[in-house]
């Protein structure tokens, strides 16, 4: 291994503009992989939230007991597809109405709470559910209507609401998957292209070598050890300068997009997303080493 | 022991070497010899199984070498020292880093490497030079590095390929001196080369090749064709 290590280490310092260009592709290939997992990540919390938050809300009847609406809550409460189940009175309904109209007084001193009806206010697990759940819902006797509050703008119905944001989530995956996928091919053929530069260059030692009676092992470590060196350096300066930006800018991030949890906020919480990036990232990295360095190897040998 | 029998190697429609067969015993030192073209690397490479022949077997202590899988061939080699006429050393090593190379081949434990090294070095005489670059050294203090590199791995054949081909008299005579050290140490020395002056001062036994036939044996006990071809004739 040392031995390796050395010839590794002095084939890097021989060229170290090739060593420069494969270490330079290397970073901008895994920064931007990282930044596209942050998004990915976010957008995926993004909808979960619009999943999960109170969306559906069932007006009651004006006339209707105590008893039947702790029933009704019960029965929500007990439902796997319906959480978070909430209970809003007249009075509370009023205030609510009362805030969304603070810049116009004069509409909420024209009414009372009695204008108001009582609702039971809930989010379900998986926004499928929602279109059952409402039609469900309605058939309760003591429910005069059902409306949902998801909207991204436009949206006529609750599916029109999942279905733009599983398109978004579904696009982002995509595009960012694809965009990654080829700054990877990238970042691979650069590496066949300089480890092959090496091998031709190293025409000469691999004869003597091979001569001498060195194993195809023995030839190949120190190719193998430096494309894993790119690629440690690659991931390593790639992924740090991504977790410095969005560690700098999560405050701001956080600050912007409100209630939204689109990164976590808590340190620990973010440093394990960054550190499962991390691994992933060592982990393509050295597949990206092997097979580069396998294929240039087979391929200056086969000519 | 090694021995080669009735070996043909064709490149395309050229034969290269024409049913060659010859013994060489144990501490055997032969002089391969022959004008340009007459098939002496051929054999060489054909000893190191660079080459596969078309014909015949090669053996190496009753290995046949022609036939080893392909993985085997370097356990092989490390025990064939080789001497090229261009040396051959690795520009960016030191002298001693050369020849280490060569323990790192046959993965020597490295405690060992040091002892072993001096040892070598201080054989070929270039134990005040073990530090230098080989753009340091002399020609002759190249082919001395080369030689280390063949003995460290203690081999039981050494081939060299004109290894005094690229040197004046004087350094020649020097290396040969230390080729006749080592085969004193019970080593089978194969040595390519067309310099009759060293030839005929060294007095060893000599094939020579010629347009890829063995038209003169000064040591077999076993007939050629071309001498079974005089007789008959």
């Amino acid at each position: 291994m040392g031995i390796h290590l050395k010839t590794a280490r002095d084939h890097i310092r021989r060229a170290p503009f090739q060593a420069l260009a494969a270490i330079f592709v290397l970073t901008l290939t895994f920064f931007v992989t990282t930044v596209l997992a942050v998004l990915v990540y976010s957008s995926g919390q993004v909808l979960r939230y619009f999943e999960t938050r109170p969306q559906i809300i069932a007006f009651l009847k004006n006339d209707i007991t105590g008893e039947q609406i702790s029933q009704l809550t019960e029965k929500l409460d007990n439902d796997n597809r319906i959480k978070e189940t909430k209970y809003v009175t007249k009075e509370e309904a009023l205030e609510i109405y009362k805030e969304a109209t603070s810049d116009n007084p004069l509409l909420s001193e024209l009414v009372s709470p009695s204008i108001f009806p009582a609702s039971l206010e809930f989010s379900v697990t998986d926004l499928s559910h929602a279109q059952e759940v409402i039609d469900e819902v309605k058939k309760e006797q003591i429910v005069e209507t059902v409306g949902f509050t998801a909207s991204l703008g436009g949206e006529q119905s609750l599916p029109e609401v999942v279905e733009r944001l599983r398109k978004v989530t579904w696009y982002l995956r995509l595009g960012g998957g694809t965009f990654a996928a080829i700054l990877a091919s990238t970042s691979f053929l650069v590496l066949v292209v300089i480890i092959g530069m090496r091998m031709t260059t190293r025409r000469t030692e691999i004869e003597i070598l091979d001569l001498i009676g060195a194993t195809p092992g023995f030839i190949r470590g120190p190719i193998i050890l430096e494309a894993i060196i790119y690629v440690l350096v690659g991931v390593i300066t790639g992924w740090l300068a991504a977790f410095l930006i969005v560690l700098y800018s999560t405050p701001s991030i956080l600050a912007y997009f409100g209630e939204i949890p689109i990164l976590p906020k808590d340190t620990l919480g973010l440093f394990s997303i960054f550190g499962i990036i991390l691994s992933v990232e060592l982990f393509t990295g050295f597949i990206l080493a092997l097979g580069g360095s396998i294929l240039a190897v087979s391929r200056v040998k086969k000519n | 022991m090694l021995e080669l029998k009735n070996i043909t190697k064709r490149f395309g429609s050229i034969e290269a070497l024409k049913d060659v067969s010859f013994l060489i015993n144990d501490g055997d030192f032969v002089f391969i010899t022959g004008q340009s073209g007459a098939g002496k690397t051929t054999l060489l490479r054909l000893l190191l199984r660079e080459i596969l022949p078309d014909e015949g077997e090669i053996l190496i202590d009753d290995l046949n070498i022609a036939k080893l899988p392909r993985k085997e061939v370097p356990k092989m080699r490390r025990n064939i020292g080789v001497v090229f006429q261009d040396f051959k050393v690795l520009p960016e090593r030191t002298v001693r880093e050369n020849v280490e190379v060569a323990l790192a081949v046959i993965d020597l434990a490295k405690k060992e490497w040091k002892s072993r090294v001096e040892h070598v070095l201080k054989l070929v005489g270039l134990e005040e030079r073990m530090d230098l670059f080989p753009s340091q050294l002399s020609g002759g203090e190249l082919q001395r590095v080369s030689m280390a590199r063949a003995l460290v791995v203690n081999p039981k054949i050494i081939l060299a390929d004109e290894p005094t081909g690229n040197l004046d008299w004087d350094t020649a005579d020097k290396i040969m001196d230390l080729f006749e050290k080592i085969n004193h140490e019970g080593k089978i020395i194969i040595m390519a080369t067309h310099n009759k002056l060293i030839i005929d001062k060294m007095k060893k036994r000599i094939i020579e090749l010629k347009d890829g036939s063995v038209v003169k044996d000064s040591g077999s006990k076993t007939k050629h064709r071309s001498e079974k071809s005089e007789e008959e004739a």
